[in-house]
């Protein structure tokens, strides 16, 4: 067994070329080697080679936002981000008692219970009522009737809608809009059951494995059957779709084979008939929709049915949100943010420009910059055709 | 060391001690300038500690320019990366060395002009290290390599000063010290900003590809595109192994079962391309190509580009380690040095993969091995000994557009006299007297006459 736990041949895959520098967000803003994909992989090497675990080696992993943008520009497909996770995995145990406190709290006892979740929404609003909340927390105007009002599944669904943590509670809205469209599909649709509520993204990526195993076999459980499993958050839709690796058992194979994003589902099923806009939209790429699912197309595909679309000229670049990295490292994700809405604002020629994005940590996060950002299905819920 | 950045965390310095080339060094300190001031205050530090420097840009290189020998100051370029001015009358632009040469031609697409030279690392690879290096690209056939297009650099010289070299005016008169400085690859300086020429967008270009069932029908044929006089915008010729090997990254319709493939641009205006095309085909269908195809849609095009730029970074597919080679040969002898590649590869039992700018003569024999096998490294040393002598043998140069770096300094007193090598160090000597400036690159140990005299006793002069 290595240090770090990793593969040495995937460790070996990478030659050093260099052509994955400029995809990398945070090299691009600090021009940094050490914020670089290729620097982080050597470092992950001096580890393995016998370098100490220190706080540099942890502050280089930490750095880095896990968009995986390396990987798709990598000719030669190093698996960068299940090398970094299996990083993280040691970095994590090896943390002091007061960060691993926090971390426990967070990990365990917040983000998988919903309850916890809405009760800490609610005195959130509160506070967001108050006017104490500031602005650059991004957080986003939380509908109080929306957060009152659960969702409610179809009986007898044909398809289950993937609801998530914090997206239930602060972006229910996207949930309404999504299943609108579908039930406008003739499709029945179903929710988690039970347990289900975590999907374990930010687990993975913050080394805490085995938490994420439990709650994937947990969200594996809540939603039993072959029928698809819808996701409208690129995050966790890519994580549901590595369930398979993570789990390794044929049952979590079988269950992400079911997964699919909101408009790959929607294209697949075939468009609904939709007015056409007038409105023009710059499409931005959660980077685990490209990167990770690489079906960023799709939503290409649902939306240009009726919207104008316009494409961003940054080899979509990652627009710094990554879970709670902006939270972690702000003033990374806040240069890599500058780019991303200088390039949505050249694409839009303009300063008015609304912007799609199927994931709503993106959303949060571009929005706190004062864009106004949809989720694909709030744009197709709001020119599907009504059955009279 | 003040305003500059300068970092010295153990990991940091590890992370620098090579670019993307197999030499490795030790870096003692690693600085990122952020204007020529401080570019020039982290030289001065350095020449009052007596400590050496190198300058580094996105670390793209192979030939160990910018590897740190003698415990050297790092000096990292990437933060000085700003487009500082864009003339499209003049058709030129101030950089810092530090932009990448993608971006510079995507900064003025809008205008219709374009920054010539492409390496195959264009993406990532920094202007000043272009500048370093005087680096070439698939389409410096026609436009001609880096050189051609910088006008003029302010440049910081080894103790610090600051000197404008060449300039905006066409035919200046004086000894072209301009010329001097692009390829010297940080031995004679840094430069701090750089006036290059944009060059128009071609009204009309057309890509090729041409596929052969043997190597050598491949390498005759861009012979007979060049000798028809026919000088495309674009020559380039990959073999089986690495066209197969890219095709699986990019899919672009690369043939799998070609021998060798030709992958052709011609630019002009619609009438003249059209003729070109036409040509083109028709010679390489004479020289046994099995088919020529046109790249119909803008698409198509840029992923046939995208999988000829990607080929070296996508071996690892194959095996850990590569070694680039990079040497150019005249175009008449491309067919016989092509085929003393292959046998000097087979005699060292070595994989060897070639993709290369086939229109200039310019080979990249790109040996892929893993390099934890015992003796192995000595192997691809052999083979590449070997390939510089038959390059050598056939009236070729050391390099095409790598640089000489810590790789082929050594090969240097193969192609050059010592009265050569003399000269050469001390045109060096007369911008860097006190050889602060990326020491130990491009000459030899012992090319300056007095050098030679030091030698040790016993050896025979």
């Amino acid at each position: 067994m290595t240090i770090l736990g990793l593969n040495p041949d995937e460790l070996a895959g990478c030659v050093g070329c260099g052509l994955c520098l400029p995809h990398c967000p945070t090299y691009r803003v600090t021009g940094l080697e050490s914020a670089s994909p290729r620097g982080r992989i050597n470092a992950m090497r001096a580890v393995e080679g016998g370098a100490p675990i220190s706080s540099e080696f942890t502050e280089i992993l930490e750095a880095c936002i896990q968009c995986r943008g390396c990987e798709t520009a990598c000719p030669s497909s190093v698996q960068y981000g299940h090398m970094a996770e299996t990083a993280m995995v040691a970095i994590a145990t090896r943390r002091s008692m007061y960060r691993r406190t926090v971390d426990r709290v967070l990990y365990r006892h917040v983000l998988p219970r919903h309850r916890v979740l809405v009760l800490g929404t609610w005195m959130l609003v509160l506070a967001q009522r108050l006017h104490i909340v500031p602005k650059r927390f991004g957080v986003p105007h939380i509908s109080t009737s929306s957060l009152r009002r659960p969702l409610s599944a179809d009986a007898l669904p044909t398809v289950f809608l993937y609801t998530g943590c914090v997206m239930d509670v602060w972006q229910r809205d996207v949930h309404r809009a999504a299943m609108k469209v579908m039930q406008a599909m003739g499709a029945s649709v179903g929710l988690p059951g039970d347990g289900g509520s975590c999907c374990g993204a930010l687990h993975v990526h913050a080394g805490r494995r085995s938490d994420a195993q439990r709650l994937a076999m947990a969200v594996v459980a809540s939603m039993p059957g072959e029928i698809p499993v819808v996701v409208d958050s690129a995050g966790c839709g890519a994580a549901l779709k590595d369930y398979g690796r993570l789990l390794g058992t044929p049952e979590a194979m079988a269950f992400s084979a079911r997964v699919r994003d909101f408009t790959e589902w929607v294209v697949e099923t075939g468009l609904p008939k939709m007015v056409p806009s007038t409105k023009t939209i710059v499409v931005q790429d959660p980077c685990h929709l490209r990167h990770v699912q690489h079906v960023e197309n799709s939503v290409r595909t649902a939306i240009s049915a009726s919207y104008r679309l316009l494409e961003t000229d940054d080899d979509a670049l990652c627009c710094g949100a990554g879970g709670i990295y902006s939270i972690t490292h702000p003033e990374i994700a806040r240069q890599v943010r500058d780019r991303k809405v200088a390039a949505i604002r050249a694409a839009a020629g303009s300063d008015e420009v609304t912007v799609a994005s199927a994931n709503p940590g993106c959303a949060m996060f571009l929005s706190a910059a004062g864009l106004d950002v949809r989720h694909p299905a709030e744009l197709l819920a709001a020119v599907i055709e009504e059955e009279q | 060391m003040g305003r500059v950045r300068v970092r010295a965390e153990p990991l940091e310095l590890i992370l620098y001690q090579s670019d993307a080339g197999t030499a490795r060094g030790q870096a003692s300190v690693v600085c990122f300038p952020e204007s020529i001031d401080d570019l020039s205050f982290a030289i001065r530090a350095a020449n009052r500690h007596r400590v050496s420097f190198v300058a580094r840009g996105s670390g793209t290189g192979l030939a160990g320019g910018a590897t740190p020998v003698a415990n050297s100051l790092v000096i990292v370029m990437t933060r000085m990366n700003r487009i500082l001015e864009v003339d499209p009358v003049g058709r030129v632009a101030w950089v810092e060395p530090g932009v990448l040469n993608l971006d510079l031609t995507r900064s003025v697409r809008h205008l219709g002009l374009h920054y010539a030279p492409d390496p195959s690392s264009q993406q990532a690879c920094t202007i000043g290290g272009n500048v370093g290096t005087n680096a070439g690209g698939p389409h410096c056939l026609s436009a001609g390599v880096t050189s051609t297009h910088v006008l003029a650099a302010d440049v910081v010289l080894g103790n610090g000063e600051i000197v404008r070299l060449g300039g905006l005016e066409p035919d200046a008169v004086g000894y072209d010290l301009r010329g001097c400085f692009v390829g010297s690859e940080g031995t004679m300086g840094i430069a701090a900003s750089i006036a290059v020429r944009l060059t128009p967008d071609p009204p009309e270009t057309r890509t090729l590809l041409a596929d052969f069932t043997s190597v050598d029908a491949a390498a005759e044929t861009v012979s007979g595109i060049i000798a028809e006089g026919i000088v495309p915008a674009a020559l380039e010729m990959m073999d089986a192994p690495i066209t197969r090997l890219v095709e699986e990254f990019v899919g672009a319709g690369y043939p799998l079962d070609a021998e060798a493939v030709l992958l052709i641009e011609v630019t002009g205006l619609i009438g003249g391309v059209d003729a070109e095309v036409d040509a083109i085909r028709r010679v390489a269908l004479e020289h046994g190509a099995r088919q020529v195809k046109v790249a119909i849609t803008e698409q198509d095009r840029m992923l046939l580009w995208k999988g000829r730029k990607s080929a070296f970074g996508a071996i690892a597919k194959v095996a850990p380690d590569y070694y680039l080679h990079d040497i150019v040969v005249p175009r008449t002898r491309l067919v016989e040095v092509l085929k003393r590649v292959y046998e000097i590869a087979a005699e060292q039992d070595l994989l060897v993969m070639n993709v290369f700018h086939a229109g200039d003569g310019n080979l990249h024999p790109l040996f892929v091995f893993d390099g934890s096998e015992p003796g192995i490294w000595e192997r691809v040393y052999a083979a590449g000994d070997g390939i510089v002598q038959a390059c050598l043998d056939a009236g070729g140069v050391l390099s095409g557009e790598h640089g000489i770096g810590l790789e082929k300094r050594d090969y240097m007193s193969l192609a050059y006299s010592a009265d050569d090598l003399d000269a050469q160090a001390r045109l060096r000597d007369a911008f860097d007297p006190d050889g602060f400036a990326n020491p130990e690159k491009i000459l030899p140990a012992g090319s300056r006459c007095g050098e030679m005299k030091r030698a040790p006793e016993g050896t025979w002069i």
